[in-house]
């Protein structure tokens, strides 16, 4: 890591200043005022979109390039966490068969 | 006005038994909370933060996804407005809660408001419109101790998962990979957010882009593609709505 002490600190204050406002924007503006429907539905994607793009290259990039899906053990284990997660939405058994998964790859390729 | 003190003790006695049916109805969800905690504490020092440095994002952020987002930034050294600002897209979905549980708490002080708001996390708004829905708002009994109950199991799952994953951290080799963890979890936090047509082709877009853009330097293909994704999803979705209209 790069970042100085009141770099961090700067940039602490920044995320903690998004928690605050984010969480608390409908408590503190006023109760009669409603969202337009259109700016609830626009917002309801923003998270899933802002995640996915976080989460595909750390899957789909290996050394900068894009590799043959069977090659790529990260991939193959996310895909099967994500199986586990639809059929049982059990959090803590994603993480565990996901990294076994990924484990179990990493160990015998 | 004799009546008074039996009316406050009463009222006490229901936000207190309030904050511990909210206890008992969130008991199932906390092992998930605290795996998530030690992810995000075990990330948090691999990605090269201090020991000092992970405690205070901990305690002061507060807010799961948004860590896990940053992290990966600021190991790579990104600007700090595109961490910032990747992070705040991320909590972008607390606006949405926060439409649903605030008008419950209206009749507050605003600090107390604040305060409410900075603990309106995932946790409350699974729990809390299923026992006051949004009929119930201008009806202030029993919230502010359900709300609690939640908040604290919430706080405490967390902060004692985060503690763990930040001492254990030393102890996981790099080898490892647990910060491929992170990634899970960020997974299971975005699949269940995927509920409709406009969404799926936004995150296909951000997703696309994203891969495209992954050598653009200060990470900021990241923040084209979250913005590109964003666009997409609206004009699909103000596109669905209008051949809905014409049949």
């Amino acid at each position: 890591m790069t970042m100085s002490w009141p770099e961090y600190l700067f940039l602490l204050l920044l995320m903690t200043a998004g928690t605050l406002i984010t969480r608390s924007f409908f408590f503190m503006v006023g109760g009669s005022r409603r969202m337009p429907n259109w700016v609830q539905r626009s917002l309801s994607h923003v998270p899933a979109v802002a995640l996915s793009a976080i989460i595909a290259p750390d899957l789909l990039v290996v050394q900068g390039a894009l590799v043959e899906p069977w090659l790529n053990i990260k991939l193959i284990a996310a895909m099967v966490a994500t199986i586990f997660f639809l059929l049982t939405r059990h959090m803590l058994g994603t993480l565990a068969v996901g990294m076994a998964c990924f484990t179990a790859l990493r160990v015998w390729l | 006005m004799t009546s008074q003190p039996s009316d406050d003790a009463q009222a006490a006695e229901r936000e207190r038994s309030a904050f511990f049916d909210a206890v008992r109805a969130s008991t199932q969800t906390m092992p998930g909370l605290f795996a998530w905690g030690v992810v995000t504490g075990a990330a948090m020092m691999q990605s090269g933060l201090s020991l000092w440095q992970s405690l205070l994002m901990a305690f002061v952020v507060y807010a799961g996804s948004a860590q896990l987002a940053a992290l990966p930034l600021i190991a790579v050294g990104a600007p700090i407005w595109v961490i910032a600002f990747t992070a705040l897209m991320v909590n972008l979905r607390f606006v949405i809660f926060s439409a649903v549980i605030g008008p419950h708490f209206q009749h507050l002080s605003w600090r107390k408001r604040l305060w409410y708001g900075y603990n309106n996390v995932d946790l409350v708004m699974g729990f809390f419109p299923q026992r006051f829905p949004t009929h119930t708002v201008g009806k202030p009994a029993g919230k502010q101790g359900y709300f609690s109950g939640l908040a604290v199991s919430n706080w405490l799952a967390w902060q004692i998962g985060s503690l763990t994953g930040i001492f254990l951290a030393q102890q996981i080799p790099a080898s490892w990979g647990i910060g491929f963890a992170g990634s899970l979890a960020l997974l299971a936090i975005a699949i269940p957010l995927v509920r409709n047509r406009p969404t799926i082709v936004g995150v296909v877009v951000a997703c696309t882009a994203a891969v495209a853009t992954v050598q653009w330097p200060y990470r900021l293909g990241l923040v084209s593609a979250m913005l590109l994704g964003i666009v997409a999803a609206v004009f699909a979705e103000q596109l669905m709505v209008k051949t809905k209209d014409k049949v």
